[in-house]
């Protein structure tokens, strides 16, 4: 499944490019984060509760980010597995400039398994951008604060 | 007294069913009874590279967790049944719980035992597996294709089967007036019973005996197999086959959940119960259809079929299952002809392994395939000769002096009369009428289509001689045993498992009228092992046809003995002893009599029995019926197409069916009411789809539309009766006639509608968008 989202920071593009990545930025964005802990090779172990329409669940994975083209370009690979079944992607993370800030446009490609692909599918679309709406918003919110702090 | 053959009894099985006491295998509850939840995969095809239980199995109230290592030196595989000849056959049994590798998404790998059915659940989500995720082949042509990925390493191409049966020289097709050619997709289905699967087991360490309650349509069957499955002897294994909510064919089948919630039952010394969520049965219980059907017809422009030949690529799943081999083969193969003297015919099947669910009978299985490529090729013909498609179903019949009738491909019809029911039919219809309407309606952009499916189907399996001769594991032959109680009330023993058919109805009936009693009189015991001796099963519309004709025999058997002793105490001769409406009477004296329970008591108490004849009154019957019996039948589906959304209406529906000696037309009906509901079901909603990685994506009802009666116009159902000659009834097979008419009369009828779009073959399900789509492109399949 392909999924395309765009969320526009009026925040500098450098910012957006270093807080994006940045441990804490994630921890208090990505949806239902219960943990997020970064291993010695800079990829990321992480647990997130989960809930697509009648699946819900605990999702234990593994998120690692690759190819950085500075500060336009690097790649998100996630992998993540729980009981209703496993989910495997791959998101090309495109910062583009924008008149007072940037703009984040996120392409996906998207594998999913067992009842989340029996049961979850239908409703996945929606879901999924509804979770990478909250998850934007939220990165927006910790980046202004972290901003306003600096 | 009126006739109770032919007479519409209502069910005796109803009140006990409709006030809530039945006892379906979900009803039974034994004390210190335990549950048991499967670990399914969520990949279709991958490699078990680890599997780790500790934590699910330290979880408080969990009992024991077992994977397929753990059960590998207490159960066996689950074998195939049906091992066609000739035809290079590579069976992959099911194992018990996979072990190194899956092969369909919803395979189990672990089961959890636990003290109630949440904790069991709640385990599963503590059991870890890393997969290591393999290619996975879904469509079975692509599966063939070198290069594609292998489900059982030796097993090249995937190919399970080849199969070959006549053979026609290209010359005739070449030099043919008329030739027609297409592709046709009977699309997989997924059978969705009421009453998913179950099984309850109980063990008794002391003697050693296993009894499991499942849902089963051959009790008898799941015995012979599960014994060995499980190393315990026959004398020691129980199947009971409780009131039973369903099957379609899924239900014949011997799963491996049903076998080991037996073998860990026997583990834990505890009574364990599975019952199969709806999210599981649409992965894990068999699937039917799924046939790519490639058919060639070649006939003369005046309408006479000369020759036909059909490549079937039928996807069989990840293993072979129960009847695998058999449905695409055999009860497909041999019926390609349909009700049609047509001189050569050819099939070629190949069986293909996939990462699916694997595929096995379902209400009709293969019958309705053939019927399919037949009446969609005949209309395709039609439609290239420019001739009425009744006109050249009329020039092809059988004629009903031909019967027995021998077709093309080595079978005999036992007996026919297609005209009477197409005759009846077109009566019941008025095509005429029907044609001037839709000539009206096409001027206003109204468009309407009528489809016609003039069927015929092989039912009711026998004789056992060629069961084995087509490698079927087992007889296809019927046992009952009639047991008269002294004070004249009579139990039927039969091998006959029902799971909806109102059996306990019809049986009672045929020995109710036989014995001039009451039919509240007469009780059915059927469903276990234990107290019937045998039975093959409750499948190909079989029932009556084989199981009704051995308790008939049986029943023949009884009088025969009672007669005997009645004659003995009227102090007459046996050729002087009439048994009218339950009486025996000396003939030209109706003063001297006996009532049949006066009999029933006399044999029973055994105070004055002639010489050489034994207490009690009992009859029974083994019955191997001579040929396989061929019900065939009209049926007209009249449907408007909306030009604008691609809906299809289906406005009349009229099936004039013959089944033989009909012996309760209130329940032959409903059969035929049910059969249609699943046929039309297949024909325009009903599909399993999978992605490409081998996801069912139609996994849910929500996802799969089933057939509802609000979709329905009131469905006009007649009968003509053409008997059997090969069972004492006369009786054929009802069960399946609907699902096997319906698909091609659904089908034809949108075609027929669609003719001014130019549109001549749409595929399975015919959903809105697909009828749209084909619309708007003038295109066949959109």
């Amino acid at each position: 499944m392909q999924l395309t989202y765009a969320h526009t920071f009026l925040l500098p593009r450098e910012i957006v490019w270093e807080l994006i990545q940045n441990e804490d930025v994630l921890k208090h964005s990505i949806p239902g984060c219960k943990s997020f802990t970064q291993l010695e090779d800079g990829s990321y172990d992480v647990e997130m509760g989960l809930s697509v329409g009648p699946v819900k669940g605990v999702f234990t994975g593994h998120v690692q980010m690759t190819d950085h083209q500075e500060p336009s370009y690097y790649c998100l690979k996630v992998k993540g597995k729980g009981a209703p079944g496993e989910v495997d992607a791959v998101a090309h993370m495109h910062l583009d400039e924008a008149e007072n800030g940037v703009t984040l446009n996120c392409r996906m490609e998207v594998v999913v398994t067992g009842v989340l692909a029996s049961v979850g599918q239908r409703v996945m679309g929606g879901v999924a951008k509804l979770v990478l709406g909250q998850f934007f918003k939220s990165a927006d919110t910790e980046m202004r604060k972290l901003t306003s702090q600096v | 007294m009126a006739s109770l053959i032919g007479s519409a009894v209502k069910r005796k099985e109803d009140p006990r069913l409709l006030t809530g006491n039945g006892c379906f295998t979900d009803d039974m509850k034994l004390p210190g009874m335990v549950y048991a939840s499967f670990l399914r995969s969520p990949h279709a095809h991958a490699k078990i590279a680890r599997l780790v239980v500790d934590k699910a199995s330290q979880l408080p109230g969990v009992i024991a967790v077992f994977t397929g290592q753990d059960l590998a030196d207490k159960m066996t595989s689950v074998p195939a049944m049906w091992f066609l000849p000739g035809c290079d056959l590579k069976p992959k049994d099911r194992p018990a719980l996979a072990v190194d590798k899956v092969r369909y998404a919803g395979e189990a790998i672990a089961v959890v035992v636990a003290k109630d059915r949440y904790i069991a659940q709640d385990a599963l989500d503590l059991i870890e597996v890393d997969y290591e995720v393999l290619p996975a082949v879904v469509q079975q042509e692509k599966a063939m294709q070198e290069g594609s990925s292998l489900l059982h390493d030796d097993v090249p191409n995937n190919l399970a089967l080849l199969w070959k049966a006549g053979d026609i020289p290209d010359q005739v097709f070449e030099e043919a007036e008329v030739v027609v050619k297409e592709r046709l997709y009977n699309q997989r289905v997924i059978p969705n019973p009421m009453e998913t699967r179950g099984a309850v087991a109980q063990y008794n360490p002391g003697g050693g005996e296993l009894t499991l309650w499942c849902t089963s349509q051959n009790p008898h069957i799941h015995r012979l197999i599960y014994a060995n499955v499980l190393g315990i002897p026959e004398t020691k294994l129980r199947i009971i086959a409780p009131d039973v909510g369903g099957g379609f064919g899924a239900k014949i089948a011997t799963y491996t959940e049903e076998a080991v919630v037996a073998c860990i039952a026997r583990e834990v010394k505890k009574p364990v119960k599975w019952i199969e969520e709806r999210k599981e049965h649409f992965m894990a219980t068999s699937h039917g259809r799924d046939e790519v059907l490639e058919v060639e017809l070649a006939g003369t422009k005046d309408g006479k079929i000369t020759a036909l030949r059909v490549t079937n690529t039928a996807n069989l799943g990840a293993y072979l299952s129960t009847f695998g081999a058999g449905c695409p083969t055999i009860d497909f193969g041999l019926m390609v002809t349909g009700a049609y003297a047509i001189p050569q015919a050819a099939v070629v099947t190949y069986g293909v392994y996939t990462n699916t669910t694997p595929t096995d009978a379902y209400r009709g299985a293969g019958k309705p395939e053939a019927t399919y490529q037949i009446e969609r090729a005949i209309d395709l013909f039609a439609s290239k000769i420019r001739m009425d498609p009744v006109e050249v179903r009329r020039i092809n019949f059988v004629p009903k002096e031909s019967f027995p009738f021998g077709n093309a491909m080595g079978v005999t019809y036992d007996s026919g009369n297609y005209q009477l029911t197409l005759d009846k039919a077109l009566e019941l219809f008025d095509y005429q009428a029907f044609r001037n309407e839709q000539e009206e309606q096409r001027k206003k952009g109204k468009y309407l289509g009528v489809g016609f499916s003039t069927y015929v189907e092989l039912c009711g399996f026998g004789p056992s001689a060629v069961a084995g001769a087509i490698g079927f594991q087992g007889g296809v032959w019927e046992n009952s045993t009639v047991r008269v109680h002294p004070r004249g009330t009579v139990s039927v023993f039969t091998g006959t498992s029902p799971h909806g058919q109102g059996t306990a109805t019809t049986f009672a009936q045929i020995v109710a009228e036989k014995l001039g009693i009451p039919i509240e009189d007469v009780e059915l015991v059927h469903g276990d092992t234990q107290s019937v001796s045998m039975g093959w099963g409750t499948y190909g519309s079989r029932a009556t046809a084989v199981g009704g004709a051995a308790v008939s025999i049986a029943t023949d058997r009884v009088i025969e003995k009672a007669r005997r002793i009645a004659a003995h105490e009227l102090e007459t001769t046996l050729d002087q002893v009439e048994f009218i409406n339950g009486q025996f009477t000396v003939k030209g004296d109706l003063t001297r009599c006996r009532t049949f329970q006066e009999i029933a008591k006399s044999a029973n108490y055994a105070w004055n029995l002639p010489e050489g004849v034994e207490p009690s009154l009992e009859g029974q019957s083994f019955f191997d019926p001579s040929n396989f019996v061929y019900p065939f039948g009209t049926h007209i589906c009249v449907v408007e197409v909306d030009e604008h959304t691609g809906e299809i209406e289906i406005k009349r529906y009229v099936a004039v069916d013959d089944v033989g000696r009909v012996i309760n037309p209130l329940l032959a009906e409903g059969q035929v009411h049910g059969g249609i509901a699943q046929g039309v079901g297949q024909a325009l909603w009903e599909g399993a789809v999978y992605t490409d990685q081998g996801q069912l994506m139609s996994g849910t009802f929500m996802d799969y539309t089933m057939p509802k009666a609000r979709f329905f116009p009131p469905i006009e159902s007649a009968f003509t009766e053409t008997l059997s000659p090969v069972n004492p009834l006369g009786a054929k097979g009802v069960g399946e006639t609907g699902t096997t008419a319906a698909p091609p009369a659904v089908v034809n009828a949108v075609m027929d509608a669609l003719q001014p779009f130019g549109i001549h073959n749409l595929d399975m399900p015919l959903t809105p968008e697909k009828v749209w789509r084909a619309i708007r492109s003038g295109r066949d399949n959109g």
